[in-house]
Order: C-alpha cells, then structure tokens, then sequence
C-alpha cells in the first residue's frame, strides 16, 4: 500500500486532551480511519501545535481526504513518500 | 468413518444456519484441496441439523462441459415444485433466478441448500450463484458452496464470483484446514505405519490418509493417486472392472446402466463392502473424485474408449432420467464416435446457450468443431459461427477470430453474400470490443458492400446499423445518423432484425446529442430503451441507459442526466449487468467531479478502481481521478492519467482520448508546464475539430491559448468554452455556473483582467479545496497590483470552524439534537463526567453558555450538525 505524509494546519492550534479522553480521540480516529482501509501510521507535531505531519499507509489520497473530513481534521497537502534511511546503502552483515 | 478435527467448521455452519433463519439468509463457502473432507463435512452437517430443517443437495459434474444449471436441477425437486420445469424447460433467466430467490425467501421453512464441487459448475450455475449471493440476506436459507481452492486460479470464473460476494457481511468462508499429526496417529492405531512419515507424505489429507491405511501397504504410496490404485490392485478381476466401468460413467452411476455396460460378472456388491464405492440406495459414487480419476486415468485406453461407446448405447437405447445432450456428447467424444458428437454436442451446445452457460457453450461447439474435419461445407460454416459467436462472448478471442474468418471464406465460396455480410457484421462488434477499431472498419465495410444490391431485410438491416454504429463511436455523427435510420426503415417489420434496430435507435440518438440535438437524440435513445424493454434485450436497454447518460454527460448536462443514472443503475444492479452499472458509475463519478461534489466522485472512483471492472469503465473512473486529484493538488494523479492514455491510446477515437488528452493538458497547465500542456492538446485537437465536437474542441483550444499557441479557427465551440474564448469572463461563468461546473466558472474569472473577478475566483477555488489553481489565482492577483492577496480561509476553519476536536464533534451532534448528558454518555459509552467535561468544552469554544444556544452557534460557525462533519463511529 502507497505511503503519503498528509500536513495539517492548524491556526488556532489543535488540543489533544490527556489521559482517558485523549486516548478516546485517538481511538475514533483509528476506527474510522480502519473503515476506509486508511492507517495512521504516527505524526509530527510541531512544538507550537499548528501544524503536524502525519504518516499514512492509504489506498489513495481520496481515502486519506475522507478520513480526515469525517473526522474533523484538516488537510492542507498531501505527498506520496517513501522511506529512506542512512544505512539503506550498507551491505548486510552476511553478504561480506 | 469418524471426523476428525472438524468441530469448529460444523459449530460455525450450525451458528450461521440459526443466523440465516432468525436474521437473514447467508452464503458460506467452504474451500480446501481435494480429500480435505468438503463433502464429508457437508455430511456430518446435514446428519446434524434440528428436526424440521430441510436439506437439498446439489452437485456439479465432473465433466469437461457440465449440465448448465445441473446443480439447481438436483435441488429443483425439494425446492419448489414449479422451479424445476422452469431450468429444464429453458426458461429466461430473469424467470429462474426470481423463483430461486422467492423459493430461498419463503418464510415458512427453514431451508438449507448445499452446492457441492462448485470449482466444476457451469456459467449458468456460477450467475445464479452470484444472483443469489448478492441477494441472499433477504432469504432465510442457508446456501453452502464447497470448492477446491487450490484448482481456481486467478482467472477462473468461480473466483471472480467468489472475490465479488466476498465483500458481503451475509458471505462467509469456511477453509478446512489439515489434519494435524496427533489425528493422522490417532487414524493409523492398530496398523504398522508410521504416524510421522504417513502425516508429512500425505501432508495430514484426510482422504489421502485413509486412502493408505485402507490399502495397508508395506510402503507408503508417494501420491494419493499411487495409494488408490494400490487399493484397487488389492480387489478382484470382475470388481476392478466394474470400478473402470462406474469411472466411466461418473458419478452418479445408476446399476443398471453400470450392469448394462460391465462385461462379464457384476462385482458392485465388492466394492461396497471394500469401501472404494458407496451407495444412497440409488446409484453408486465413488469415496471421493480423486479416487475415480485415479482408476480413470489407469484405465487402458482401448478399455476407455470401448466403455465410453457401451455408455453411449446403453444411454440412446435407454429412457434414462438424465439422458442429457451434454452427457451423450461426453461419451461421444470418449468413444472417438465422430457421427455421434456431431449428433450431440451441437445440440447441447444450443441448450446452453438458451441456460445462459456461455462457456459450456463454446466447449460444446468447440468439441463439435474437432470432429468436423469433413463435414460439407455449409454445415461447417454453421458451426463456426457458432463457435464464434460463443467463443467471442466468453472473451476466447485467440478461438472467435480465426473461426469468424473462416466462415466469412466458407459464405464467400459459397457465394452467400447474405450470411458473409451478417457474419462480418458480428465480427466487427467483436472487433470493436477488443479494441482494434481499424480492422472492424474494413469488416464492417466490407458487409456494406456486400448488402448494397440487396432487397430490405434483416441482413440489410444488421450491416447498415454496424456501420452505423461505429461511425457514432468515431463521432462521426452525421453518417451515423444517415445509415442508423436506414437501417431502421430496412428492419422495420423483420422480426429477425429487431435487435439491429434497437441498436440503430441508440446509434442515431447518441449522435444526434453529440450534434447538439439535446432533444432529438434523447427521443431516439428512449425509443430504443422502449423497444428495448419490450422485447426484453436486457443488455439493449443496460445499453441505452448508459448512452443516455454518458452523452448527456460528454454535453456537460450532467444535471439532466442524472435521473438516467438512477433508473440505469437500479436496472443494471436488479440484472447484474454489471458492465453496464460499472460505465454508468465511472460516469457517475465523473459528474460528481464536475459539480464540485470531489469527495463524493473520488471515493466512488476509486472503489470502482479497487475491483475488476470492464476497460471502458476503468478508463472513465480513472479520468475522473485523475481530473480530481490534479484540481486538488493532490498526489498519483499521474498514475490515474498514464495508464488512462494507456488504454485509451488503441481505441484512437475521440470518445477516450479527447477527454483524456485535456485532462492531461489542464494537469500540465496546473504544474506551470505550458509546453506539454499545448502538446497534449495538439495531439487530439484536430480529431475534435473533425469531428465537430463543440466540447472538447472548446477545452483544447482553451489549453492551447493557455500555452500562447494559435488554436485552429474551429467551429462549432460549446457556449461556455466560446465565450472564453472569446474573453467574455463574467458570462462564461455564469454559463458554467448554470451547467452545475463550478470549478470550470472560477477558472473561467480567473482569466479577467479585473482584481475582484481573480479575486472571486480565488475564493471559489478556495472553497472547493483546489490548492494549485488557487496559488495561480494568488499569482494572478499580484500581478494585477493587488497588495494584499487574500490567504483564504484557513484549512483548520474549513474543516472545523470551532476548533472541536472529534469527539466534541460527536457530543455537539447529540447535544443539538436535545439529548442529556447521562442520555449522551450511554451513547458514546463515555462516565457522565466525562460528557460533563466534554460540554462545558463545547459551550466554551461556540462561546455560548447555554446547551440550548449551542446549535443556532454552531450553524453560525458553519458546522453541519444534523451530519455532523465528524460522524463518528457511534
């Protein structure tokens, strides 16, 4: 499944409430996200809280737009992505 | 035999049995390899079921060409008393599935219906299947298929079905899985083998298993084949004989007929008591298929085809319930008696055609075919026009071209214009279907040729409409019209003729609206749905629905259309046309795109995209993702436009590649590319120009302005598009605006020289969500000297004016709706404190005290309460 980093601005700055509401948001966005095939993977949240870049594993963007409307968040860009790390070019252990 | 190891799959199947007949019907299918123990399982749970259930069983046949409907002709009997003349009396489909679903639906029984070795059914089984399937939880029967998972490829029909019900919540599978070595140890007590070794070479298949255990062997056969014959090498002479024999013959194999064909002593009383065949008081069947293959394929081959010649006579000279076309042609065949299939499998070819069974039809014909080396002439050209007409139908076309071809040589010999021209009539359709348009042009030319000299007539009639029709498909609208209508006056009172006319009605009315003849052409197209639904051509009417839709919709009158796509898609869905449903859906979405209702256009293309659809269709519902994701900024709209143009690219008609080429322009456009934007406009353009279409030459010369290239002097352009054109900002966007476009009326101002025109459209661009043109709007306006250029409501706002979170969202929709909070707390299964908590937050950001002011303040922050814009899971 295709990969995207959705950014999501937030003007007025986005409360996640702690504890046992917290995980409740959390936990809504997951089951509404898992009806569309969408899975949120984590997010960066920048220290100000307006702004967060969230991974997602996603059929398409449409199900990641879609997932967002219905639950409350915004979308401001999405961008296919792939991962790519330092040691992606170092020769495995066993190979030398 | 005991069964091991299979309570869990016979407590699910119980389970299901009670839901289907307190909630609703279900559909189970049962999978696994051959020996797994499907039919044992089946068995066990029809010996289980409570006192008052009532169990039918169907089987499909193992034969190369299968009895279509066999298995809803086993169960016809306990079923309904009228069902069972309606299958063998070939009565219309709509007819047979509709009392299959009352006879399934009747609430006054508790109905269990199994189908077993469905990886052998014909197509018509298969389509009641899928019927039923989709349709089975307003039943209250339980439907349980068994299949062998490991003989259905990919490609094989009962997947597709299979993968199409999967989605259902009313369809379950049940996999069998191996027995596990503690069973196969618990099997093999008492003998000498070794528990392990026997568990990992039979890989813990039941049948395998008791198959070596039966035989007792010093050695473990290395194939189940190997532990068969083995058994059947421990029986005598006369009983190894009747086993060939019954082999032959296949399940199920009625005594006499088996007495009939045996020479020599009769020994079906051994094989019973050995085990190796089994009885219902009836006839006989083999312990497992596997173990008639074996014997089958061991068979000597002079013995097989002496055998299979005893089953045919035996079979003519007697009056045998099942003395069916398809089963004397098996025989036939196997009897190498050339005279015989010719007799037989034509004819059960033609019963599968009236059952629906295409597939069954095409491997009659094709058998027929084998033996007709020196058959004369016309008789040859007879069957392969069959052969290809079938063949053509089930997508064979490596067998429909070549057998098309050579009975257009055999009609040309014979100097038989009349059946040369209808013959390449129907091979042009199936060229056109295949996408080679070039040569179904000559084929079709050819036929008109061929007919010009002759009298009025169906053949007349047929040739005219095909040409006519693929002129409408080249858009080449005025000629398709002449020759639709000729086609229509030739027909006119031919019974033969009645579905070319049909066809000429919708070539003429699609053309005539691509002319801009809104109401003319919507006339013709509904005369063809009319006659259409007289003569019940369901895929004519399927057909005519589509084209009213698509073409009002290539004319941009997508509001008008819409009550087609309703009645079209309830039409295609009851019928599982489901070419048809899937065209008018990618339309659909299409529609949806152009009216600014994005979410709803992209979620239906794409779910149209997840699953297999027809070419056509998938082209369409990628053009309108692609659109869409190009107007949203979005990523993979590339991926949708590429291998859009991919498949459009063969068809080389404006049809496809006009409004994919502008789509591909206006994506380039948006990227800031203005030379591949003017090069994928030239690329079609002058198509569009020639065959005078005032859309998509409007759009193409508009992408060309764009780029700063002259566009070709071109009339007729659509009123929007020429307006434009024409730097008339504000009317061509009323013009849009009054077509439901709203995109297109932004981008239209966007094209002003005036600042608050840009500005407006910079709005408009901002409400939809169309991030790229409304930075070009930014651009534009700064340009224009506009200081401060608007920065738009801001996303958050658009999404959630309040700033609530989900779950706030959710408490305010109930709030509003005038539940308390302990009422609130049940429903999200929340403490009380917490919705105390989660309402005074809500009241705090809407800037109200009062919950009872809490609606009219949300309205006011632009929130959709009664949906909620953050429906959540509740």
């Amino acid at each position: 499944m295709p990969r995207y980093l959705v950014e999501r601005v937030f003007p007025a700055g986005f409360e996640l409430p702690l504890g046992q509401a917290g995980l409740e948001v959390c936990r809504g966005v997951v089951g509404v996200n898992d009806d569309l095939g969408v899975t949120w993977v984590h997010s960066y949240v920048r220290d100000d809280r307006r702004a967060t870049w969230c991974i997602y594993d996603a059929p398409g963007p449409e199900a990641i737009r879609r997932a967002a409307e219905r639950n409350g968040l915004p979308v401001t860009r999405i961008a296919r992505v792939s991962v790519l790390d330092p040691y992606f070019y170092t020769p495995s252990s066993d190979s030398t | 035999m005991r069964l091991l190891e299979r309570d869990a799959p016979l407590a699910t199947l119980h389970r299901l049995r009670a839901e289907a007949a307190n909630e609703g019907g279900r559909l189970v299918f049962v999978e696994g390899e051959a020996g797994i123990g499907k039919t044992s399982l089946l068995s066990a749970f029809a010996a289980s079921v409570p006192e008052g259930v009532q169990v039918l069983l169907g089987s499909c046949d193992p034969l190369s060409t299968p009895r279509p409907l066999g298995p809803l002709l086993d169960i016809a009997e306990g079923l309904d008393p009228t069902f069972g003349p309606l299958v063998s009396e070939s009565a219309p489909r709509e007819e047979v599935l509709g009392s299959l679903l009352r006879a399934l639906g009747r609430p006054d029984r508790d109905l269990v219906v199994l189908l077993d070795d469905l990886h052998w059914a014909d197509d018509a089984t298969l389509d009641a299947l899928r019927f039923v399937g989709r349709r089975i939880a307003s039943t209250h029967a339980l439907l349980v298929g068994t299949y062998r998972d490991d003989e259905v490829g990919r490609q094989h029909p009962l997947r597709v079905v299979v993968g199409d019900l999967a989605t259902s919540p009313a369809v379950r599978r049940i996999p069998l899985a191996p027995l596990s070595k503690a069973s196969v140890a618990e099997l093999s007590k008492g003998t000498d083998l070794d528990a392990d070794e026997l568990h990992d070479l039979t890989g813990g298949n039941p049948f395998y298993v008791t198959e070596v255990i039966a035989g007792a062997p010093a050695r473990i056969p290395a194939t189940v084949r190997d532990a068969v014959l083995a058994r059947a090498a421990r029986l005598s002479e006369a009983a190894r004989r009747t086993l060939e024999a019954a082999a032959v013959i296949g399940p199920p194999t009625d005594p006499a007929l088996l007495a009939g064909v045996v020479q020599g002593p009769l020994a079906a009383e051994e094989c019973l008591a050995k085990g190796v065949l089994r009885t219902d008081g009836r006839s006989y069947v083999f312990r497992h298929e596997v173990a008639r293959q074996a014997i089958l394929d061991a068979t000597d081959l002079a013995e097989r085809l002496a055998l299979h010649a005893r089953v045919l006579a035996a079979l003519e000279a007697g009056s045998e319930a099942d003395r069916s076309d398809a089963r004397l042609a098996h025989h036939a065949e196997g009897a190498g008696d050339r005279d015989a299939v010719l007799r037989y499998a034509p004819a059960a070819g033609r019963a599968a055609v009236a059952a629906g069974a295409h597939r069954e039809a095409a491997a009659q014909f094709a058998r027929a075919l084998r033996f007709a080396g020196d058959l004369p002439r016309v008789a040859r050209g007879e069957l392969l026009v069959d052969v290809a007409r079938e063949h053509g139908l089930v997508a064979r076309l490596d067998v429909a071209f070549p057998a098309w071809e050579e009975a257009r040589d055999i009609w040309h010999r014979e100097g038989n214009a009349e059946r040369e021209a209808a013959a390449l009539t129907e091979y042009a359709m199936l060229l056109i279907g295949a996408g080679r348009n070039e040569d179904a042009e000559a084929a079709s030319r050819r036929a008109l040729e061929l007919v010009e000299s002759m009298s009025d007539g169906a053949a007349k009639a047929e040739a005219l409409g095909g040409q006519a029709y693929i002129r409408m498909l080249d858009r080449d609208n005025a000629e398709a019209i002449e020759l639709g209508r000729k086609a229509i006056r030739m027909g006119e009172g031919h019974p033969a003729a009645a579905g070319a006319v049909v066809a000429a009605w919708n070539s003429v009315g699609s053309s005539r609206i691509l002319l801009g003849d809104i109401d003319g052409g919507r006339a013709d197209l509904e005369t063809s749905l009319r006659l259409a639904l007289e003569y019940g051509f369901d895929r004519r009417v399927g057909g005519a629905y589509s084209v009213l839709y698509s073409a009002l919709g290539e004319m941009y009158r997508f509001a008008e259309a819409d009550p087609y796509f309703e009645a079209g898609h309830r039409y295609a869905s009851a019928r599982d046309l489901d070419g048809n449903r899937q065209y008018l859906e990618a339309w659909r979405a299409l529609s949806l795109v152009h009216r600014g209702r994005w979410s709803e256009g992209g979620a239906l293309a794409a779910s149209l995209l997840a699953r297999p659809s027809t070419t056509i269709a998938r082209m369409m519902a990628l053009l309108a993702l692609g659109r869409l994701r190009a107007r949203r900024g979005d990523p993979d709209a590339w991926t949708a436009l590429d291998e859009a143009l991919e498949i459009a690219a063969p068809t080389a008609t404006l049809q496809r590649l006009g409004p994919i080429r502008a789509a591909r322009a206006e994506a380039f456009w948006l990227a800031g590319d203005l030379d591949q934007s003017a090069a994928e406009a030239s690329a079609v353009i002058d198509l569009a120009i020639a065959k005078a279409h005032p859309w998509h030459t409007g759009e193409l010369s508009w992408w060309l302005k764009q780029a700063g290239r002259p566009a070709p002097k071109a009339t007729p352009i659509a009123e929007p598009w020429r307006l434009q054109l024409d730097g008339r900002w504000r009317e061509a966007a009323v013009a849009w605006d009054a077509l439901e476009c709203p995109y297109e009326a932004a981008r239209a101002l966007l094209g002003s020289d005036d600042p608050a025109a840009v500005e407006e459209a910079h709005a408009r661009f901002d409400r939809l969500g169309a991030r790229p043109a409304q930075a070009l709007a930014a651009r534009r306006l700064r340009e224009l000297g506009v200081r401060s250029v608007p920065r738009g409501r801001r996303p958050s706002t658009r999404a959630n004016p309040a700033g609530l979170t989900n779950r706030e969202l959710e408490v305010l929709r109930l709030l509003a709706a005038g539940l308390s909070n302990a009422e609130i707390a049940g429903r999200l299964v929340l403490s009380t404190r917490t919705v105390d908590h989660h309402v005074s937050a809500v009241l705090g950001k809407l800037g109200v005290e009062r919950r009872s002011e809490a609606a009219t303040a949300a309205a006011r922050a632009g929130i959709d309460v009664q949906n909620g814009q953050a429906a959540g899971p509740d």
